[in-house]
């Protein structure tokens, strides 16, 4: 017995985009957008979120839970309120990238997804995130909240020091962000 | 100067108010698809041929021609625009979708005439928390206009634009993934043929084009298909969308002529190098595209130029032996995805090679097993060899996995993992081979060798 429900804010999401697709090909259309609001609801998508979602579209488990595993930005597992993704391929690892990873898995104490005991920061390495021009880069998200639309450029150990602190005090620096 | 006296569409990057309708129109913006809706589809096709224009995502395969082959009298084409941008070092089509969303729709709605499309998608990379809204924001300011909808511009023109988010995945951004993730599923490319204008989503003829290649539409349709090959070289027109990032002053995303050189990117356009160091390498298209060397760079970063110019050096399986990028072709570089990445002299080659193998590790689809097998093997020996455990003929022996994964595989993400690992050593081999020499690998003693 699984005891999450959709919200009926995302019922009705579903019904409004439904006409955007073709009706027989509709339900399975949709599974990666309603992947996408479930993740918003419940902070992460585990295999019971994905028969959620597959008893919303009429999909077979089998395939949402397929789905939700391809995709790098489903978390299978809870994540803590923060979620801070650094970037560290190429464009930024010639610019320092790897020294900034190292003082966060230093300074949180662990690894790469790994989430502090007081459950505040998960911390994940990412590949690029399109924004390579400008030194070390991150995305941060908060659980439960609406995507923060900023990218967090040109980390340096002090902006990096700077962005720590904010979160461990319990608020993104959006003064950081671009 | 002289290279920013045209912009087509990067002329208001930087404008706050460029992504609202009202700006956009103020300059004239959406004349050209007002007036699309009235103009027969042969005839738009007729100048996107003309115009020389070449697809900005990657393989700058010829517009026009990729129309023609949606088969005629097709009841159902859908246009898709890849905005997936995940080739690192590529961050132009981010810029155009933040501050110039509205040129992408109103190429959407010019391609749409001439392809006959009434259900067109774009499918926007997932990580593009920022771009996401600003794009549905002028989506839905379209349509409140009536410039999208049943009746575009009270015309009998019907065309509805979806945004699609993707969820992490840089395999999407290949054309037949996009459309197996756009349809639902796992992004797992698709053998072709059949391409995509023949059978695409659902089955149906579908046209994939990139961001910048839609965007620049508008501008043919105003200017005419003629006005946009001259601007351009040879075969290829227009101008080009390009992002540079890495050791220089200036890094940034610029619009300029397809004449432009490697050195005056660098010199001219991003102020020159950090710290005045020298130049080591560049990446002129995206990490896929093998990388030059600093005497390579007097050549224009132009599609053809990078291809067959003599100047630059062509891509070795071992020294004195060509690749064979089939049908007798060789491989010196491609312009790619417009994603340049300048290096300096202080730069660990092996350490970046090891990081460019490493990202095609972790994005293999998995499908084909020469690319999943021997991407995570090119990566555990190019690691080791940085790491200095290198052993003896380890560089003979990442030549020969890259050369046994390109070609043979669904689709090029194989070759885009092999070309440049390839290069790093045609090009840079002294820096492997140092590595490996210094190296502290111990082979573990056999029984034999503790015998004697
Ligand atoms: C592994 C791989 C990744 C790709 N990523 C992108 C991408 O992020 N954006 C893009 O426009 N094209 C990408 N392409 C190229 C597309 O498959 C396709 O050729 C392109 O979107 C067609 O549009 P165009 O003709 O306008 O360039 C990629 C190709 C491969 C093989
Ligand atoms: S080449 Fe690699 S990424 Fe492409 S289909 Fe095969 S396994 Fe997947
Ligand atoms: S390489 Fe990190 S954002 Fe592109």
């Amino acid at each position: 017995m699984t005891s999450k429900q959709l919200s009926p804010e995302i019922e009705a999401r579903i019904e409004a985009l439904r006409p955007r697709f073709p009706v027989e090909h509709a339900d399975k259309a949709m599974c990666i957008p309603v992947l996408t609001m479930a993740q918003e609801q419940f902070g992460h998508v585990d295999e019971e979120v994905c028969t959620l979602v597959a008893t919303a579209l009429n999909l077979p488990p089998a395939h949402v839970l397929g789905v939700a595993t391809f995709y790098t930005m489903y978390n299978n597992k809870p994540v803590g309120r923060f979620h801070l993704q650094i970037c560290t391929n190429i464009g930024r690892q010639i610019l320092g990238a790897y020294d900034v990873w190292a003082q966060c898995k230093r300074r949180l104490g662990v690894g790469n997804h790994g989430t502090t005991e007081d459950d505040n920061i998960t911390l994940s390495e990412v590949e690029c995130i399109a924004a390579c021009g400008y030194g070390p880069v991150a995305q941060i998200a908060e659980r439960l909240k609406p995507d923060i639309p900023l990218y967090f450029e040109n980390l340096d150990a002090e902006r990096m020091t700077k962005i720590l602190d904010a979160l461990e005090e319990g608020r993104v620096p959006t003064e950081l962000g671009s | 100067m002289g290279y920013f006296d045209v912009k087509i569409i990067s002329e208001h990057f930087d404008v706050p108010e460029a992504k609202s309708l009202d700006y956009y129109e103020s300059k004239g913006g959406y004349r050209m698809a007002r007036q699309a809706t009235k103009t027969a589809p042969a005839e738009i096709h007729a100048e996107v041929k003309k115009s020389n224009l070449r697809g900005r995502g990657g393989a700058g395969f010829p517009t026009g021609i990729k129309w023609g082959f949606v088969p005629k009298d097709s009841e159902t084409v859908y246009l898709v625009v890849n905005a997936d941008e995940s080739e690192p070092g590529t961050f132009k089509d981010r810029h155009i979708l933040f501050w110039n969303p509205h040129a992408l729709i109103e190429g959407m709605i010019v391609a749409a005439r001439s392809l006959g499309v009434r259900s067109a998608y774009i499918y926007i990379r997932g990580e593009m928390l920022r771009e996401a809204p600003i794009v549905q924001d002028a989506i839905d300011q379209a349509y409140a206009k009536g410039y999208l909808g049943e009746r575009c511009f009270g015309s009998d023109m019907h065309l509805d634009i979806t945004l699609y988010r993707g969820a992490g995945a840089y395999i999407c951004g290949e054309e037949t993934a996009l459309l197996s993730s756009l349809e639902g599923g796992r992004g797992w490319p698709r053998l072709k043929p059949p391409f995509p204008a023949v059978k695409g989503l659902w089955g149906k003829p579908t046209i994939v084009n990139n961001v910048e290649t839609i965007a620049n539409l508008p501008w043919i349709l105003e200017h005419g298909g003629q006005a946009f090959a001259d601007l351009g070289v040879g075969r290829s027109g227009g101008l080009r969308v390009v992002s540079v990032g890495g050791h220089i002053n200036k890094p940034g995303v610029y619009e300029l002529p397809l004449t432009v050189t490697g050195n005056q990117l660098i010199e001219e356009v991003c102020g020159g190098m950090r710290g005045g160091r020298k130049v080591k390498a560049v990446i002129p298209g995206g990490v896929s595209m093998p990388v030059l060397t600093p005497g390579e760079l007097d050549v224009p970063f132009e599609f053809d130029a990078l291809q067959t110019d003599e100047r630059i050096a062509e891509v070795e399986v071992s020294p004195g032996v060509a690749f064979d990028l089939g049908g007798g072709k060789t491989l010196r570089t491609m312009a790619g995805s417009g994603g340049v990445i300048v290096m300096d002299e202080q730069t660990d080659m092996v350490s970046a090679a090891w990081r460019i193998v490493h990202f095609f590790a972790e994005e293999s689809c998995g499908q084909c097993t020469p690319c999943r097998e021997g991407t995570g093997w090119l990566a555990a020996v190019v690691k080791r060899i940085d790491q200095k455990q290198g052993r003896p003929g380890d560089v003979d022996l990442v030549a020969s996995i890259a050369d046994g994964i390109a070609g043979n595989t669904i689709c090029a993400l194989g070759d885009a993992a092999a070309w440049p690992t390839l290069a790093f050593l045609t090009k840079y081999r002294g820096e492997f081979e140092a590595k490996i020499k210094s190296s502290n690998y111990k082979p573990r003693a056999t029984r034999e060798n503790k015998a004697s």
